[in-house]
């Protein structure tokens, strides 16, 4: 039998459940808006992106050499289906405010509200040391900590990363991720708006999480932020985004490039907790480079979309430097989610490990793709890959696509991937112990990724295990 | 021509291979693309250190000189072989050029 507490917390789960739509998915009106741009991509809508921004022409240059490379890429076939999206159908530009503002009383109502159900100025007042907000294609606020300021930390949105530290953006600019690299980093680069630039000076120690938080607003929407992260020698900065968007019954677009460049003994910890309605295609670039003896970690939780297709990487291009990635994927019905990560070692006694969990339910379908790279010369490299998916019914499906290719001989490479079931006997094991069915199932769901959310803040962890129950709320009987 | 270690191949007149354009050449199966980068010439692999495809053909800026893999878009440079961006991060393969009696000529 529950308990009195096991009680109310279901009651709580399951009016927290009635759901995404209410507490996420609800959508302001547009009224106010400054401008939305015509649906449909072409060479006028990048001109008037780059016109409104009043960019300099390398810039402009950029996009439309970008475009031509998106037009001229097929559409992957591999991985989720992308034969969905209708490029034609999509707002690319939208933006909702004239201004982005550092004093929160500034923020249009509509959009401080918002922010304000989500959560956003609480979270920035307990324990961030800066936080960013991006309300359709602009960022909306943004803000960061005076004692990080005076120490030289720049936190703030991309465009006025672009106005104000211009040298600095076009020097490592599409570096990590060219924007031909793929077709929908090239479709970034072409129409690409708003996202954080963040720089951490040599040896400066960004004590709390710099955050940034991602909304949709409008049906038919294109996201496309663009995020660099640069870790000057030494230093250590910790960055998480959060997205959500509302229940539309037609299709909408994020499409993100995340650069991560970490200098020498830095370390740069991304940590991702992708909460997107179920009518967003999720298809992000992410890719950071890692030199001598430094540390990057992506922590990466995706639980909404309809389809995700992410695969954050690290290239360790100097000796002794580390990368980690921590990957969880919640795959509901109607979702894939087509995640991983992909690691090279390209310097010698690199070291590295990407972790892998996922779960599906109700016929979602959770895919791990990943690539483990060893280049000849990087001796003494070490790495493991650990992929463990978890099915909660027969009609669910996971995939792993391992890539491992070892072009060194004195390398140290593991690989184990597990794919089980939560089993009867386990469900009776813990019902013994007074837990009802649905509670054992989601204990065992959490102990499944508590490797992920150990890793994370603790506000973070609880919201995550808090959206996994919910998630998980009807799955059993 | 040899001399034990390399070879000396003959491209073409140096007064084919103006400043800015680039010429495919073809020794013992490998392709090579030689530049003229306004005056200087430099030569690298067809062959992009990421994956293996043609490289030489992609966006030259004789400027900067520099060539884009048409593939995944990583910037090499061309005096070095080394990539300026990634995917690639491992130099391609160059090689020596002269001009001799106004002939363009690769030490391969």
């Amino acid at each position: 039998m529950a308990t009195p507490e096991a009680v109310a917390e279901k009651k709580e789960l399951a009016g927290i459940n009635a759901d995404y739509k209410e507490k996420f998915g609800f959508h302001d009106p547009e009224s106010s808006y400054a401008y939305k741009a015509p649906k449909g991509l072409s060479r006028e809508v990048v001109e008037s992106i780059s016109e409104y921004k009043d960019e300099p022409q390398w810039m402009r240059d950029f996009r439309l050499k970008a475009l031509e490379h998106f037009y001229s890429r097929p559409t992957p076939t591999w991985g989720g289906n992308l034969g969905q999206i209708d490029f034609d159908d999509i707002h690319y530009f939208v933006r909702a405010s004239e201004k982005n503002s550092r004093d929160w009383s500034e923020v249009p109502d509509d959009i401080k509200n918002t922010f304000d159900r989500l959560g956003i100025p609480e979270a920035e007042r307990k324990f961030l040391s800066g936080v960013g907000a991006q309300y359709e294609s602009e960022v909306v606020y943004h803000q960061v900590n005076e004692k990080l300021e005076a120490q030289g930390v720049i936190f703030t949105d991309m465009d006025t990363a672009l106005r104000e530290h211009e040298d600095l953006v076009r020097e490592y600019w599409a570096t990590i991720i060219p924007p031909n690299d793929n077709k929908l980093a090239a479709l970034n680069s072409a129409v690409w708006s708003g996202g954080s630039f963040v720089y951490v000076p040599a040896g400066v120690k960004v004590e709390m999480p710099l955050q940034a938080y991602f909304r949709i607003n409008t049906e038919n929407m294109g996201q496309f932020e663009r995020t660099l992260i640069i870790a000057e020698e030494g230093s250590d900065v910790h960055y998480i985004e959060g997205c959500t968007a509302p229940v539309y019954s037609t299709d909408s677009l994020h499409s993100a490039v995340v650069e991560i460049v970490a200098k020498p003994s830095s370390r740069v910890r991304y940590t991702t907790v992708q909460n997107w309605s179920q009518n967003v295609f999720n298809l992000v670039t992410k890719r950071a480079v890692a030199h001598e003896k430094a540390t990057m970690e992506w922590v990466d939780c995706n639980l909404g979309s309809k389809l995700t297709m992410k695969y954050p990487s690290i290239y360790l291009l100097g000796p002794e430097a580390h990368g980690e990635i921590l990957s969880i994927a919640f795959a509901g019905e109607g979702q894939h989610q087509d995640a991983g990560g992909k690691i090279i070692h390209a310097a010698p006694r690199t070291s590295s490990s990407i972790f892998s969990k996922s779960i599906s339910k109700d016929g979602g379908r959770a895919t791990y793709r990943g690539l483990l790279e060893v280049a000849d010369g990087a001796t003494e490299s070490r790495s493991k890959v650990v992929c463990d998916a978890l099915l909660l019914d027969e009609d669910s499906r996971s995939d792993t696509y391992p890539t491992i290719r070892i072009g060194e001989n004195d390398a140290d490479v593991g690989h184990e991937a597990t794919v089980s079931k939560i089993g009867d006997e386990q469900i009776f094991y813990l019902q013994s112990h007074g837990l009802d069915e649905e509670e054992a199932s989601k204990m065992i769901v959490n102990g499944f990724i508590e490797p992920v959310t150990k890793e994370l803040p603790m506000e973070y962890a609880v919201e995550l295990n808090r959206l996994i129950e919910l998630q998980m709320e009807g799955s059993i009987g | 021509m040899t001399d034990g270690t390399t070879t000396r191949i003959s491209v073409c007149p140096l007064s084919e291979l103006r400043p800015g354009a680039m010429r495919l050449v073809e020794h013992d199966g490998i392709k090579i693309g030689v530049f003229n980068c306004d005056g200087t010439l430099y030569a690298i692999e067809d062959r992009c250190s990421h994956d293996d495809g043609p490289l030489a053909e992609g966006e030259f800026i004789a400027e900067a000189c520099t060539v884009e893999c048409p593939r995944h878009g990583s910037l090499f440079d061309l005096s070095t072989g080394r990539p300026k961006t990634l995917p690639a991060y491992a130099p391609v393969r160059t090689f020596a050029t002269a001009v001799v009696d106004d002939t363009i000529v690769l030490e391969v």
